[in-house]
């Protein structure tokens, strides 16, 4: 089964935000879809998640100021830890990402999304806004490791009524995105020697790898003076 | 078990006064508390130690000295001694001056601290802070195990020759706790000279606590000092008690919401759910201890804080009278009665001292034989 988690970062309700993440997410399902309805949250082999992040925003106050995740919140951090692939739509707030958007990604523990196929969506009012998906989210993504589908897709509020005015209209644009990412999920056979290059790789002090494990101690502190 | 408390040493405005304590009045609080700890029964005082304000206690061995005189049998401890900015020699000789001094009554925690600044401030690098905790520690432990130490290392000048004084009374080390919330390598570390492990279990969910105890109790058993449920665990907490638990709730909520650490994030309702935050009254925290049990296993220490926050003094003396008088007693009946006979009790000099004398005298029984 592959897994999907859409994340929208839209305040209103009904939110255009919310209506590219569906938008998305149905012509991205629609890619991957093995066709057969196989369960109440997985249609043709896909589970999607979405999360609403205004949903979460007391939740992410009081993980900045506290320091973990409760409730809501948590879930929603574990849907994206499963996640094959994230849809992720945000509205232009002050020439960029929301706040909000952004404080779900602040709490995510380093190299969560790392290698993860992230498809990238924003909405604003104007065209004019339309760079904010290459110069703030992708750049965003970039340092969190993610692999950004190369068409992220805009939507201005003149795209929900209007055919391509001189270029791909927006649901040309969504199907090229959702093609994209759903060509990221096509299974690739497995890289011998993945476990030999887990193993080369340096210890990372404090990373929660010590718990499933564990590393002797004897080559811990032999790894200091390294 | 033992059970004791735990100071930051915080100087905080009391919220429904407005009034700050000075420095001088928050040093002589700590030593107030200090002692009445000891006067209500309790067996254990920690500082913490912190480099900058609005914290006091930046030089834990002198506090711990005066109340060495001022008190019997209280164990002197910290919550933590910076294993990462201090130099390992002079915590050696510190704590093992402190050690005679106090007749024993002392052990110590080790930990890594909550500033960032403060790596710097002391000529070292915070990217390097476990490095530091575990070739730091392993010089400490061998300036109190070896009396003549040639060591060689990353973040210290080499010894040659070198022999730390004191030498630790009676030739036993102080024990050492390692306290982490979140750090696997610490708990490893904890596992693998057999010292104590010690979680916060303050600001964080059980789950974590959880989660790097049952680490320090596998690890353990794996480096053979015992079995799992035989490793030496102990746990912080917090509570304010009033004989009626609205009371509690109502006098203590001023304080929760203004808090440095959490004010302005959760309603205490929900942290109190979250954690293991208990406001309420003598019976709720003596059931809320308990429950820690359930996560941690059979443990031996239980360290409470109590003056933080901006409590005034004389709150803060009323919640230990509170403590020692309605709540440890019970919690001692309750945790001994189902602790299994196999499973330690909490470290003292003098059970220290007993296994070191009863390990000597196998040795020499096996050398006649």
């Amino acid at each position: 089964m592959t897994r999907i988690a859409v994340l929208s970062a839209g305040l209103s309700n009904p939110s255009s935000t919310r209506l590219l993440a569906d938008r998305l997410t149905d012509r991205v399902v629609g890619r991957l879809s093995t066709g057969s309805p196989d369960g109440d949250d997985t249609q043709g082999g896909v589970r999607v998640d979405v999360i609403e992040v205004r949903e979460l925003a007391h939740p992410l106050a009081d993980n900045l100021l506290t320091g973990f995740p409760s409730g809501a919140l948590e879930a929603a951090i574990e849907a994206v830890r499963a996640a094959d692939a994230l849809i992720v739509v945000s509205p232009v707030f002050a020439a960029s990402y929301s706040g909000l958007f952004k404080m779900f990604f602040d709490v995510l523990e380093p190299d969560l999304l790392r290698g993860k196929p992230v498809l990238l969506a924003a909405t604003a009012g104007t065209a004019r806004h339309s760079l904010v998906l290459e110069h703030a989210l992708r750049p965003l993504f970039a340092y969190l490791g993610a692999t950004t589908v190369p068409t992220a897709v805009f939507a201005a509020s003149e795209d929900w009524g209007s055919a391509a005015a001189g270029g791909p209209s927006l649901n040309d644009r969504i199907d090229r995105a959702a093609t994209e990412l759903a060509a990221l999920l096509a299974p690739v056979p497995a890289v011998s020697g993945t476990d030999h290059a887990d193993r080369a790789r340096p210890h990372r002090w404090g990373s929660a790898d010590g718990f499933e494990h564990p590393v002797e101690f004897t080559d811990l502190l032999r790894s200091v003076q390294a | 078990m033992q059970f004791g408390i735990f100071s930051v040493g915080d100087v905080t405005p009391d919220p429904t006064t407005g009034r700050t304590p000075t420095e001088h009045e928050r040093i002589k609080a700590m030593i107030a508390i200090a002692e009445k700890a000891e006067e209500v029964g309790l067996d254990v005082f920690a500082t913490g130690e912190h480099h900058n304000p609005p914290f006091v206690p930046s030089s834990p061995t002198t506090m711990l000295g005066y109340l060495a005189a001022k008190t019997q049998k209280l164990i002197l401890s910290t919550a933590t001694t910076l294993i990462t900015t201090n130099d390992p020699v002079k915590i050696a000789e510190d704590f093992a001056m402190l050690q005679h001094i106090a007749d024993g009554w002392v052990d110590l925690m080790l930990g890594r601290g909550n500033t960032g600044p403060v790596y710097p401030w002391f000529g070292q690098d915070i990217r390097n802070g476990i490095p530091l905790s575990l070739e730091n520690y392993d010089l400490l432990r061998r300036l109190w195990t070896e009396d003549v130490v040639d060591w060689q290392g990353k973040f210290r000048s080499p010894l040659q020759s070198f022999t730390a004084t004191p030498r630790p009374l009676d030739g036993v080390a102080p024990f050492v706790w390692h306290g982490s919330i979140r750090s696997p390598e610490i708990a490893e570390q904890a596992a693998y000279y057999g010292d104590g492990f010690f979680h916060n279990n303050i600001f964080w969910p059980m789950s974590h606590t959880r989660q790097m105890i049952e680490l320090y109790r596998n690890r353990f058993e794996h480096y053979g000092h015992g079995d799992a449920d035989q490793a030496i665990v102990g746990l912080g907490g917090q509570a304010f008690i009033r004989k009626n638990s609205q009371d509690a709730v109502n006098e203590f909520r001023p304080y929760f919401d203004h808090a440095p650490v959490y004010g302005g994030g959760p309603s205490l309702e929900d942290f109190s759910r979250q954690t293991p935050l208990t406001v309420g009254s003598p019976q709720q925290v003596i059931e809320r201890t308990l429950s820690f049990r359930d996560y941690a296993g059979d443990y031996q220490r239980q360290l409470f804080l109590m003056d933080h926050a901006g409590l005034p003094l004389k709150t803060v003396l009323e919640q230990l009278d509170l403590l020692g008088e309605e709540v440890v007693p019970v919690l001692r009946k309750e945790f001994a009665a189902l602790r299994p006979a196999h499973v330690p009790a909490g470290p003292t000099h003098a059970s220290l001292l007993a296994a070191q004398s009863a390990k000597n005298e196998a040795n020499a029984q096996e050398l006649t034989v």
